[in-house]
């Protein structure tokens, strides 16, 4: 072998006292359920504000187009209209949003309207605000637009074409970013192996976790003072800061965020901040706070799809005991009209180059392109799901191809636990993990050997076919923003973190304060476990404040609610704000018990001189004397503890190296082992999921119950993907699925009965052992294609789409004899 | 999304409806409004007045005869349907098909009168109606009328009906001792916008006495296949007749489906004679366990 990858990066393990356990572990009822059950939550639609206006957008209907005028008068004549907002305007009055791409794709420019041209069905050209939904609703309808239409391409490939309709004549071309990623020596590996498995094309879709609350926000840009309150549901707020900040040219303390209940984001809702950009020119420009809720259908032409990407030309050397060398393949990822967080999905996925395989030689010639459809936006799993799909297709693939056992295959080519940490390739580290003992889970969970046999005794004749496939899949978390530099040299962003903020309040109860904006995840409720156990006191008595509010939330640039990480970094920081809270209990009550600091312990709210708890004093007595009864202590504690206590988690990261395309990119690796047997209607293509596994693992386990919810929900989302959610353009770059008539989601009807099974290796890198889970990796699209083909016979093509429709499936089954199955072995 | 302006009347009784209707051009029926609200939301009907018909008496009644006959009135919810120990004992299949239209809020509004005035080709309702024989009465400013349910679905949200007539009930031949009815769907998700659609009414015993086959969502307007019926009347009641029989529909020649998100107009005709096959089937197993 030429070259052996050496190892590159060291991750410094946690050394922490461990005070987990009285509460953590638990599953404890969530401390949100009660308002979200009995209605009284507060979602952004909820706020109203004095003077406050309604907007509505308007959208274009052509995929490609000139705007050749837009006329607002017939719009404003109308009663009730406050006023309405253009390109043009936007054009005077802001900058277009900084770039992540270095140029030429960095080059591309985008206002928060469409200015000069229109780049996707639902690009919005202006915005209408009045004092009725229903008048902002008819009043855009008055904006009269004239278009020129343009030729559309909505192919993320053919768009890489010189001759392709342009879209950004500033970038000279629609690809926006390339690299070529290449680790080992992938022409040793194609050169040595026994087999080369050649792919021609897998392509994995657009789709969206289409959250149950579409966006909103409430901005005002308060004529007094200056200060833009934005009351929204964005996900990333510090993110969107950073972006809006320069595009209005206000400094980033002029601009407060705000939230509090949120229906759901799963990544889509980082990409409000261009609607937010835009009512904030709006409240400006008339005088009044704009409110916008989105409705459903501009949700899904404009909110946001999740990364689209084709891999093509796929190499995979083999060799004859089944061991994988490495994978060859070029990845065209379509970011849509836009590039909204995007190039990132063109490095993000490199957290997990070998997916769950001691795969050593990849070479990945990566090409991100802009398109006439909606842009895409992170969407649970971002990146790496497509990426861990085109590992696992490769896995089942080869194992068909070559008459593996699909099971030992996967063993023999798995990481195995005593390799931990792992480097991979690309010098990232994988914490921990058993994936053995997971695969023996979720298949013994679904009884594998019975349905093998099941499988069998059905036989041709029946009219149906069992197929059973498995997705072994990672949940990298915790990223370090470095990696931005792969994409750009030029970004000073690396690391990552998350604030806290934790408090004795006069009664001695605690309030504690996050960075993140959760949606859902019951940040309140495992946060108050953790400080709970760190102080000695029940849950019940932290107060977690609900949502996040600038103007009082401690923060850093990074905090936000994306990119499973709120078990290590929001977690984090909450235990580090804790423990720091109580050396500062310890301290008073040093000096009250008139006992060493070393001699105490903290339990049931209060401190007590160990193996003596009747010398005790309770926190209530520790508050008393620091808020209301000061004299009495020493002048040098007095003035040293404020029992308000800030901590920051900071994970051990370093700056990757760019040019090698080398680095560790996320601190956690959460696994999932999904399992799913299904049968399929031979006439119809119609599947029925007949049993369904999980066994995931997020080492220390926090909330039982929360975690489980996390992977029925990732599991529920990835099946509606694989069998019915898709978007889909015609060649005009009109959208078929913009309702939820023709994109049909997953309901409870659709899933199946998730077993689920648990495997703890704690993370040796995290404060308190967890991994980030909330994402999942998309194990249901691998498990749910590798079934289907499972199901089919021998001659049948590959299952190349990670979207299966009956219909698709109806032709994989009835494929004609000779049909190409886009698939090819050389064997030395 | 939002409605434009709309006036709104709710009339006492079905002659003012009658009236309500007569004095505006813009004036439509609302019965549940689960496709009418949407429509007007997506401002692709320009109405500019609501006659509410949905809470008159005169159509909300389910009437059964001595023979099993049923009149239903035409503002009749699914809900009601499912539940009707009338509408289980007499028509067991069209309680269950009803108690599957979408999801719970849409079964307590929607009604048997709306689903077939649509006319939308993948509406649940008009298939089955056609295979169990029903017959739809109309009331115009001028008096009733009668329409086969077979020539009611017109088109493309078309359903037979003149400027200002209302669907007053729907009447059901008994089902005979003998008769089975089958209905078979394919849709995306358990509660999703079908593909296609397949109703059977099946009777005799050893022979098949009179067999009536409907397909629904492979054209404007549900059909009776009547080559695929030809072949069964008259034949021995068994898997293989039914087989046979359907191979008259072949790969769906002569349907005229179209294609969208849920399926091409190709896979459309193709899995056509599976679902009637099957819905024939289910038709004379049915029939015969009873
Ligand atoms: C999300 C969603 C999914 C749906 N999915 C399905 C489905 O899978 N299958 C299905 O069958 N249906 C489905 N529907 C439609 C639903 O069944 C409607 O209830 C039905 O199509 C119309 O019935 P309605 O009583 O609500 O009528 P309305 O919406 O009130 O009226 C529908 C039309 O019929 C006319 N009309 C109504 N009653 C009369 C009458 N007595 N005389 C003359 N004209 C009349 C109205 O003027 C209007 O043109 C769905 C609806 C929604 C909202």
């Amino acid at each position: 072998m030429s070259s052996v990858p050496v190892a590159q990066t060291t991750v410094e393990s946690v050394e922490k006292p461990d005070r987990l356990g009285e509460w953590s572990g638990k599953s404890i009822p969530r401390k949100e359920d009660g308002r979200h059950l009995k209605g009284q939550a507060l979602f952004t639609d909820d706020k109203w504000q004095h003077r406050m206006g309604y907007a509505h957008f308007v959208r274009s209907p052509h995929a490609h187009a000139r705007i050749v005028s837009v006329d607002t008068s017939r719009a404003e004549a109308l009663e009730g209209v406050f006023g309405t907002l253009t390109g043009d305007e936007v054009k005077d009055l802001s900058e277009p949003f900084f770039q992540i791409a270095p140029p030429p794709g960095g080059n591309l420019k985008e206002w928060c309207l469409a200015v000069g041209k229109v780049r996707y069905q639902g690009d919005a050209v202006a915005v209408v605000l009045a004092e009725s939904r229903e008048i902002a609703r008819d009043a855009a309808e008055l904006v009269e637009v004239e278009y020129e239409p343009l030729p559309a391409i909505v192919d993320g490939i053919a768009a890489a074409d010189p001759d392709a309709p342009l879209l950004h004549d500033e970038v000279g071309s629609n690809i926006v970013w390339h690299g070529v990623y290449d680790y080992g020596d992938i022409d040793w590996a194609l050169e040595n192996a026994d087999h080369v498995v050649k792919i021609d094309r897998l392509h994995f879709h657009r789709f969206s976790s289409t959250p149950l609350e579409c966006n909103a926000a409430v901005v005002n840009w308060e004529q007094g003072t200056g200060v833009i309150e934005i009351f929204s549901n964005n996900q990333m707020p510090m993110f969107a800061s950073l972006v809006i900040g320069p595009a209005l040219g206000v400094p980033s303390n002029k601009i407060q965020f705000q939230s509090q209940d949120i229906g759901g984001a799963f990544g889509i809702k980082i990409g409000s901040y261009p609607q937010i950009t835009a009512l904030a020119l709006l409240s400006k420009k008339l005088g009044r706070p704009a409110k916008w809720t989105e409705y459903r259908t501009d949700h899904m032409l404009s909110a946001g799809h999740g990364n689209e990407r084709t891999f093509v030309d796929i190499q995979v050397p083999v060799m004859a005991d089944g061991t994988i060398l490495g994978v060859k393949v070029r990845a065209f990822d379509d970011a849509g009209a836009y590039l909204h967080y995007e190039p990132l999905g063109a490095v993000i996925w490199s957290q997990v180059v070998p997916g769950c395989y001691k795969i050593k030689h990849v070479q990945v010639d990566f090409t991100e392109t802009v398109s006439n459809k909606c842009p895409t936006i992170p969407n649970r799993g971002y990146s790496r799901m497509q990426h861990l799909w085109l590992i696992e297709r490769i896995v089942d693939v080869v194992a068909t191809e070559l008459g593996f056992d699909p099971v030992e295959l996967r063993k023999h080519n798995y990481i195995q636990p005593e390799d931990y940490p792992y480097e991979t390739p690309n010098a990232c580290v994988y914490d921990s993990g058993d994936l053995p003992k997971a695969l023996d889970l979720a298949l013994g969970a679904v009884d594998y050997p019975a349905w093998l046999k099941r499988q069998e005794e059905l036989g041709t004749g029946s009219g149906k076919r069992i197929g059973i496939g498995i997705g072994t899949t990672l949940d990298s978390g915790t990223n370090n923003f470095g990696q931005a530099r792969i994409i750009n040299p030029e970004l000073p962003f690396s690391g990552n973190g998350e604030a806290a903020y934790a408090k004795l309040d006069l009664y001695g109860e605690v309030n504690l304060n996050l960075g993140t904006t959760p949606q859902g995840q019951g940040h309140e409720t495992t946060a108050a476990q953790v400080v709970a156990d760190i102080l000695g006191m029940s849950p019940d008595d932290v107060n977690v404040t609900a949502g996040f509010d600038q103007r009082h939330n401690t923060y850093v640039a990074f905090s936000g609610t994306y990119a499973s990480q709120f078990a290590v970094t929001g977690l984090g920081a909450a235990m580090g704000a804790a423990e720091k809270l109580r050396a500062e209990i310890l301290k008073v009550a040093a000096y009250a018990l008139e006992a060493d600091e070393a001699d105490l312990d903290l339990g049931g709210g209060q401190v007590f001189v160990r193996g003596d708890r009747e010398r005790a004093i309770p926190f209530i007595g520790i508050a008393n004397l620091v808020y209301s009864n000061n004299a009495v202590l020493s002048p040098e504690l007095a003035g040293s503890v404020s029992l308000n206590c800030r901590h920051v988690y900071v994970p051990p990261f370093q700056v990757p190296d760019h040019e090698a395309k080398t680095g560790n990119l996320t601190l956690t690796y959460a696994s999932q082992t999904h399992v799913c047997v299904l049968e399929i209607d031979e006439e119809t293509g119609h599947v029925e999921i007949l049993d369904y596994a999980v066994a995931d693992d997020c080492g220390r386990v926090i909330n039982p119950m929360i975690v489980d919810g996390q992977v029925h929900g990732a599991t529920a989302l990835g099946i509606g993907a694989a069998l019915f959610e898709t978007f889909e353009y015609d060649d005009e770059g009109q959208l078929m699925q913009s309702s939820f008539y023709d994109y049909h989601a997953i309901t409870a009807l659709d899933a199946p009965h998730i077993k689920t099974e648990h495997v703890q290796t704690p993370s040796p890198f995290t404060p308190n052992g967890a991994k980030g889970m909330g994402e999942g990796g998309g194990a249901p699209l691998h498990a749910v294609c590798a079934a289907i083909q499972n199901a089919l016979d021998d001659g049948a093509p590959v299952v190349s789409e990670s979207h299966n429709s009956w219909e698709r499936i109806y032709r994989l089954i009835n494929h004609e004899p000779n049909a190409p199955r886009g698939v090819e072995v050389v064997t030395r | 999304m939002l409605l434009e302006s709309v006036e709104y009347t709710r009339p006492r009784n079905l002659d003012e409806a009658l009236r309500a209707l007569a004095s505006r051009e813009g004036a439509a029926v609302l019965a549940g409004g689960q496709s009418l609200v949407n429509v007007l939301k997506n401002r692709v009907a320009s109405v500019d007045l609501l006659v509410d018909v949905s809470r008159l008496d005169e159509l909300r009644r389910i009437e059964v005869g001595a023979d099993g006959g049923l009149e239903i009135g035409a503002c009749v919810t699914y809900d009601e349907l499912e539940r009707s120990d009338d509408i289980r004992g007499a028509q067991p299949m069209l309680a269950s098909a009803a108690g599957h239209i979408e999801d719970r809020q849409i079964r307590n509004r929607g009604t048997i009168g709306g689903n077939c005035c649509l006319s939308d080709p993948s509406n649940n309702l008009p298939p089955l109606l056609i295979a169990l024989g029903a017959t739809m009465n109309v009331q115009g400013p001028g008096g009733g009328r009668q329409v086969p349910a077979e020539d009611f679905f017109f088109g493309y949200f078309m359903p037979a009906l003149e400027p200002g007539e209302i669907l007053r009930s729907i009447s059901i031949p008994p089902l005979a001792d003998d008769a089975g009815v089958g209905y078979q769907a394919l849709s995306v998700g358990h509660d999703s916008k079908a593909i296609v659609r397949a109703a059977a009414h099946v009777r005799g015993g050893d022979t098949i006495e009179d067999a009536r086959v409907v397909l629904a969502v492979v054209g404007p307007r549900p059909v009776r296949h009547s080559a695929m019926e030809d072949l069964l009347n008259g034949a021995p009641a068994s898997a293989e007749t039914v087989e046979r029989a359907s191979e008259a529909i072949g790969d769906g020649d002569g349907l005229e489906p179209i294609s969208d998100a849920h399926g091409s107009a190709d896979y459309r005709r193709r899995v056509a004679r599976v679902l009637a096959r099957r819905a024939v089937y289910e038709a004379m197993m049915r029939g015969a366990r009873s």
